[in-house]
């Protein structure tokens, strides 16, 4: 059996990486005294994965852990239980459980949405009015970090929705192992088309992960 | 909340931001307005290195206890963030719910070692509290201090209003409830300081005065009037089991240099090593039952998730029942998989079964300390340990699949000889020898035997408090040495830096001029000096010349045995006496036993029933 739970990584956190968010789920998963199931070998660990890490200086509303269990539990348990041994900035707010067979939220992932806050004065309106352009064109280079170093893609077809509300982007964006858009490649899109050079200081929150379900259409990742 | 935006702005351009974030598990906030008292826990160095101290997390749990009191933590932002915090006028600011340091009652440095002590004045700088005491007013907070630095707290006179001299725990809460009287019933600062004075191991410098004989020695030392008293005597708790201790512990989200449960088992050292001064000032051993000791390893194992728990004091291998222990501990916590370390492994305890049991969770790398390369220098220094002793536990080490080692030792001891450093190398090359006897498909593959040399700094309250220092260029000269005889395959030299070695020795026993010099420095732009890259010496030569003190004085000078000491005012339990005693021992390379086989007579034992070793045989 395993639980699929759905937590978040609050904004005051936003800082630690993704290594050190495994671990504090690790101990407070050790924390929560639930019947969690340990890697064999000499430095044993929970069985626990994670949809996709999310990056330094990002926070995510609804991000996603899958943890391998030895025994039996309840969803509300688990929810219960595992709330009461993580800080306040890293609380769950659903779980499921799931066959083991069932497969790696990892592997169903396809994309996330993102709201992405501009501050300083006037940046946000500047790149919120090249969304247009940059929708309408039909190639948008960005340059990509691959084990080799920097490649160049194209993110047109990547960018599933994009729109904006106040000063806050909001956007769908692939990511799936293979290829993703990330934010930040986004912003240097939108920068380059609005003519700015400036970095600005930017909130990223990535609200929701998604894979594909039947229909081909996106859909919350933790309902597949 | 204003600066609350300003902090998360800035924290986009700082290396390590989670170093000031906070939100760690079991730091959760009190209500600010429902504590009357606030204490701002200063720890005068980095984050990773303050969130790695026991006593913190000790004191930390304490304050928060009691309902009227509230702890938050404070640590020394890197450069970076320094600037940052200076651009957009930023206060330093506590890690848990921001408030700056200004806005506490209580300001209270715990004070570890001399070289974070232009910290200090930094720190309160940036929190905006006046880094001098008499510059502050009636709305400032109280800065206090405490920690084994304290015992010599000349140097911070001008800095800190009260030291907390000894173990913390009890008098901790005393002190602040006597500054919640100063907020509750309008005590002035100058009431509150007396009040603070009468406590039992609170030293208020501001009560004394000092004055020098020309050659720059203590004349007197003096207390304004009869209610002071003229010698303030250490606190001690008689017995650990009913102090308190920690049940939850702040765990960080980024690693920290020691990130795991620390369970003291004891407090104080029986052996009286001559250079130790936690030896002396930690005096005498307390242990925690093994009761005590599992209690809390479980409910601290359940409150914080960590994976591994190490048992800390001077001297682990001490611990009356410790393979008893190390196997209750293993069989309660084996389902969590918990593993257990000791950290400082004495060489001649006996540890061989217990080695084998923590071998089953634990493999890290085993450290021995004989300090000094011959026995004539071992038996000067009061260190115990022979070479055979060493070398057997070596090669159980090797036997039991263990392949690195690290050999602690220290140049510039007293007496030391060119052949006493000679018998570095020969011990490492022994050690390196232990290793290929072994046939070796019984040995584990990869031999590492580091050689870390420190350089020896009197400290106050050893029996080498009289003694000098070598000059930076005779420590340099011997590092140069040691460098070309161990150049031995398969060993690594690591050495200390010698500058700060010096600066060390001249805090550890400076007096109250000593103040200056740190305040010149620390206005030239000295801060973390403990770390290597931001270290000036220069300009602390400079702060030194400008105060018309040369830090010789402090460092290489021999004292005699009737000068009045800077410290002498502060009352260890351990004697004048029995340190003299001892100093002349040593020159004899005459070894002093054990306390546990027998009371050597340090002066505690007049203290009413603290040293459990004091009424059995001996002196
Ligand atoms: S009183 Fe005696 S037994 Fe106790 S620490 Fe001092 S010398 Fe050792």
């Amino acid at each position: 059996m395993r639980i699929v739970a759905v937590f978040e990584k609050g904004e005051r956190i936003r800082h630690i990486g993704h290594l050190d968010i495994q671990r504090a789920v690790q101990r407070g998963l050790r924390r929560s005294d639930l019947p969690v199931a340990y890697s064999a070998g000499f430095n044993p660990h929970i069985l626990v994965s994670f949809a996709s890490a999310l990056s330094t200086g990002a926070s995510g509303k609804r991000e996603i852990m899958d943890v391998g269990m030895a025994g039996e539990v309840t969803a509300q348990e688990f929810i219960e239980r595992m709330n009461r041994a993580m800080p306040p900035e890293m609380q769950i707010s659903e779980a499921r459980l799931v066959e083991d067979r069932h497969p790696a939220m990892m592997a169903l992932l396809t994309a996330a949405s993102y709201d992405l806050t501009v501050y300083g004065d006037g940046t946000a309106e500047t790149l919120i009015r090249a969304i247009p352009g940059l929708l309408a064109r039909d190639i948008v280079p960005a340059m990509r970090k691959t084990k080799t170093g920097l490649k160049e893609c194209d993110i047109r077809p990547l960018i599933y929705q994009l729109k904006a509300e106040g000063n806050t982007i909001r956007a769908v964006l692939a990511l799936t192992e293979r290829e993703a858009c990330k934010p930040n490649m986004l912003i240097a899109a939108l920068k380059e088309e609005a003519g700015i050079t400036d970095d600005p200081r930017i909130l990223t929150v990535r609200t929701q992960l998604y894979g594909t379900g039947a229909d081909g259409k996106l859909q919350p990742l933790e309902t597949l | 909340m204003e600066l609350n935006e300003k902090i998360e702005g800035v924290l986009e351009f700082v290396q390590k931001a989670p170093r000031y974030t906070g939100g760690e598990m079991n730091t959760a906030v009190k209500a600010w307005d429902q504590c009357p008292l606030h204490f701002g826990f200063c720890f005068p160095d980095t984050y990773e290195i303050g969130m790695s101290h026991l006593g913190l997390k000790i004191l930390y749990g304490l304050i928060n206890r009691e309902e009227w009191s509230l702890c938050e933590r404070f640590f020394m932002p890197w450069v970076d963030m320094m600037e940052q915090m200076e651009r957009e006028n930023i206060p330093l600011f506590s890690m848990e719910s921001r408030h700056p340091l200004r806005d506490f009652e209580v300001v209270g440095f715990t004070l570890q070692y001399e070289m974070s002590y232009s910290n200090i004045p930094a720190m309160l700088k940036m929190g905006g509290v006046p880094v001098l005491s008499r510059d502050r007013g009636e709305e400032d907070p109280i800065v206090v201090a405490g920690g084994p630095c304290a015992f010599n707290p000349e140097p911070l006179a001008d800095i800190i209003e009260a030291f907390m001299i000894g173990d913390g725990e009890d008098v901790m809460t005393e002190l602040n409830r006597v500054i919640l009287r100063r907020k509750q019933e309008g005590l002035t600062r100058e009431e509150c300081l007396r009040e603070l004075s009468r406590l039992e191991g609170v030293y208020v410098p501001s009560l004394y005065t000092v004055e020098y004989h020309e050659d720059g020695t203590i004349a007197a030392v003096t207390p304004k009037d009869a209610e002071v008293p003229p010698v303030v005597r250490k606190r001690v708790v008689p017995d650990l089991n009913d102090t308190y201790y920690p049940e939850e512990i702040p765990v960080p989200y980024t690693e920290v240099v020691f990130d795991r449960i620390m369970l003291e088992i004891m407090r104080g050292c029986t052996r009286g090593c001559r250079f130790c001064q936690a030896g002396i000032l930690y005096r005498p051993v307390r242990e925690r039952s093994m009761e005590t000791l599992i209690s809390l390893a479980e409910k601290l194992v359940s409150a914080t998730g960590y994976e591994e728990i190490s048992l800390s004091s001077l001297s682990s291998g001490d611990y009356s029942c410790l393979p008893e222990l190390i196997r209750e501990l293993m069989k309660r916590l084996k389902d969590k998989r918990v593993s257990i370390s000791l950290p400082s492994l004495r060489i001649d305890s006996v540890l061989k079964e217990s080695l084998e049991e923590t071998q089953q969770v634990k493999k890290s790398s085993l450290t021995f300390a004989p300090e000094a390369g011959t026995q004539r220098l071992r038996d000067v220094i009061n260190k115990g340990v022979t070479e055979e002793d060493l070398l057997e536990k070596v090669r159980d080490a090797f036997e039991g699949g263990w392949s690195s080692v690290k050999l602690y030792f220290m140049d510039g001891l007293p007496t030391e000889t060119r052949e006493d450093l000679d018998g570095i190398a020969d011990l490492a090359r022994k050690v390196v020898n232990e290793y290929f006897r072994l046939p070796k498909e019984k040995r584990m593959k990869g031999l590492r035997v580091t050689v870390s040399a420190s350089t020896f700094v009197p400290k106050p309250f050893t029996p080498f408090q009289w003694e000098a220092q070598d000059t930076i260029p005779q420590v340099q000269e011997k590092q140069e040495y040691l460098k070309q005889i161990l150049s031995i395959k398969g060993v690594k030299f690591n050495w200390h830096e010698p500058h700060l070695s010096f600066l060390e020795a001249c805090f550890a026993r400076g007096d109250r001029r000593m103040g200056k010099v740190l305040l010149t420095a620390w206005q030239k732009g000295c801060i973390l000096d403990g770390w290597n890259d931001q270290f000036h010496f220069d300009r602390w030569m400079d702060a030194f010349r400008e105060n018309g003190l040369d830090p010789a004085f402090y460092a290489n000078r021999k004292r005699e045995k009737d000068e009045i000491l800077p410290w002498d005012h502060i009352d260890s339990g351990v004697s004048k006496e029995f340190l003299w005693r001892e100093k002349e021992k040593s020159e004899k390379a005459l070894t002093t036993k054990d306390c546990r086989l027998g009371c050597n007579g340090c002066g505690l034992q007049t203290w009413k029933g603290v040293c459990g070793f004091a009424n059995r045989s001996g002196v």
